[in-house]
């Protein structure tokens, strides 16, 4: 009966499971987008190569928010430390034209210490003030080839070489270029320290907490489970957001159709009802057929998931969106529980209504 | 022999904003175990909604209603739905088939619905009787009124009700199939034994029971009790 009444009316059907599977892909992708720029960040940030990260007091793990409030001459403070293979300070810049970007300001010495130097696809190492490295990803996703001009921070630069990905960020400049650009003369964002074995990093981070008291300093081996939405600003509240307005649609949606189905089929209630359907029967039917509606639409909610990062992707090849399996069922449960309880109100009207009534419904 | 069914005093008001409505004004009826009783009735005598009350489909306002010994008046929501589950079966004017399920499941509803599980040898028994076999298959939309009347019947019947009430059962079909559906009720009457109540306006159909009650502004005043 449930099936049957399901498939009764198809359009209306139709559009239920639609806005339920939109919901839940509406979850995935907005969980997964968030969750891949952070894991393809984090990852980024690893694959620098340095042992740890010291930043500004109270400074973010996601580096783009932070300013630029260092002196560089840290740096060579940092340097004397023991067990201190090599420091390389960075300049972070947030660049938002043509996509979102970070852009790295180098000291290409000083970064080639730490990070063990650039893999180059083709062009060479930044040596004009105007020059620009860009990522193999970066290079794909717009296109741009070396010997080209890019324009971004209201600059324009001479893309000098491609790079393997996987350094930081998809953008680097050399450092006095971008202390100029953002009126940070002498200023850093980053230090990235190498030690000279990978076990002295406890000791190293001690050394430099003892040197500078309140900054931010952060073993890099630790850096991806920091790199959740929890640890940034405002994230966890907007993908909470986004999650509350997947479940209003989907609890509108079928509220809508579970209120109109109840309404439409009174008579049929006070069938049920003549035949000895309890209260608990009639509402177990319509829990029912939401919950195949919640199920379907789940199903295609996943289905249009991946259809979505897949055009995303092509669309824009350097995004990461993530898609777990584990917020795959979060979804799903939060579109069911949102779904039972949009249709819990018209089950409880349907199960209340009179059968002598509802007999004579028109 | 002690009576299926005993109404004593039967009241039904109906409330319409701040008047009373009576539409039963004391009734006693008394029917016996494998009668076949019709009522009948002007328009607005109250027969259908007796038949609602002792179908325990509405509460009475006052008086008693025994149905196979229990008394419907004291009984909860819950009680009485039970009750309609195992011992009423009724059949309606317009049939209420579900329109969205084939003759087949609309019948398996009712086992379904009483929660004894599917018992095929009883619905074997019931659709050849009824004469449904080779229309099982089919959605009410698919099926003539008389088809579709007989189908309510065989789920009217099929959990071995006590009594079956029938709201004119033939009020909406033409001349030859009302004739089959009364012979059928005739019919279970006669070879199951079934009791049956059936509300009717025509004369001919009522004349297909054993005893016709008739009513008149909400009271039984020929045919109340058995002779």
């Amino acid at each position: 009966m449930i099936s049957q009444n399901v498939l009764h009316r198809p359009l209306r059907t139709f559009i239920t499971v639609l806005a339920v599977a939109v919901e839940v892909t509406l979850v995935i992708i907005v969980v997964g987008l968030t969750s891949g720029l952070l894991l393809e960040s984090a990852k980024r940030t690893e694959g620098v190569g340095a042992d740890i990260m010291v930043q500004p007091p109270s400074a973010s793990v996601f580096m783009a928010f932070g300013g630029a409030p260092m002196p560089i001459a840290i740096a060579d403070k940092l340097r004397q430390l023991e067990y201190v293979q090599a420091v390389a300070p960075v300049l972070v810049q947030f660049n938002s034209v043509n996509g979102l970007d970070i852009v790295y300001g180098i000291v290409p010495e000083t970064f080639r210490a730490v990070s063990g130097g650039f893999v180059f696809h083709s062009g060479h190492d930044l040596q004009d003030p105007n020059d620009i490295l860009i990522d193999d990803v970066y290079s794909r996703s717009k296109k741009v080839r070396v010997n080209q001009t890019l324009h971004i921070l209201e600059h324009d630069f001479h893309v000098a070489g491609i790079v393997e990905h996987g350094k930081g960020a998809r953008l680097f400049v050399l450092m006095p270029t971008l202390q100029e650009m953002a009126g940070a003369r002498d200023k850093a964002s980053i230090f990235y320290v190498k030690c000279d074995r990978p076990d002295h990093t406890p000791a190293v981070a001690d050394e430099i907490r003892d040197l500078l008291p309140k900054y931010e300093v952060r073993p890099l081996k630790d850096f991806l489970t920091l790199m959740t939405s929890s640890n940034l600003p405002g994230l966890a509240a907007f993908i909470n957001v986004m999650i509350g307005i997947a479940v209003a649609i989907g609890f509108l949606v079928i509220f809508l159709s579970m209120y109109t189905t109840i309404i439409e089929r009174t008579r049929e209630i006070g069938v049920l009802k003549s035949l000895g359907a309890s209260k608990s029967y009639i509402v177990q039917i319509v829990l029912s057929e939401t919950t195949l509606l919640c199920f379907a639409g789940v199903i295609g909610g996943v289905g249009l998931s991946y259809l979505m990062r897949a055009i995303f992707i092509r669309l824009f090849p350097s995004l990461t969106i993530l898609i777990t399996p584990g917020w795959i069922a979060r979804a799903g449960l939060i579109a069911i529980l949102g779904g039972l309880l949009g249709a819990s109100y018209p089950a409880w009207m349907a199960s209340r209504k009179d059968p002598v009534e509802a007999l004579s419904y028109e | 022999m002690e009576p299926i069914l005993k109404t004593e005093n039967l009241w039904k008001i109906y409330r319409t904003g701040k008047v009373d409505v009576p539409a039963l004004r004391g009734v006693d009826i008394q029917i016996l175990p494998g009668e076949f009783v019709s009522i009948m009735g002007p328009s607005g005598c109250g027969k259908s909604t007796m038949l609602h009350v002792i179908g325990g489909l509405a509460q009475a306002t006052r008086g008693k209603v025994l149905l196979d010994g229990n008394d419907l008046t004291t009984m909860t929501d819950a009680a009485r739905t039970m009750l309609r589950r195992h011992k009423v079966g009724f059949v309606f004017q317009r049939f209420n088939l579900l329109p969205t399920l084939d003759a087949y499941h609309n019948i398996v509803l009712a086992q379904h619905i009483r929660a004894d599980g599917f018992d095929p040898h009883r619905f074997d028994v019931v659709a050849d009787l009824l004469g449904i076999t080779s229309r099982l298959k089919h959605k009410p939309s698919e099926m003539s009124g008389g088809e579709q009347q007989r189908v309510a019947i065989a789920r009217a019947i099929v959990c071995e009700p006590k009594i079956v009430l029938a709201d004119e059962p033939t009020g909406n079909l033409d001349t030859k199939s009302s004739e089959a559906v009364l012979n059928l009720l005739a019919s279970l009457n006669k070879d199951l034994g079934q009791t049956i109540v059936m509300i009717t306006h025509n004369p001919e159909a009522a004349a297909y029971g054993h005893r016709v009650l008739h009513m008149r502004d909400g009271l039984v005043v020929d045919g109340a009790t058995v002779h």
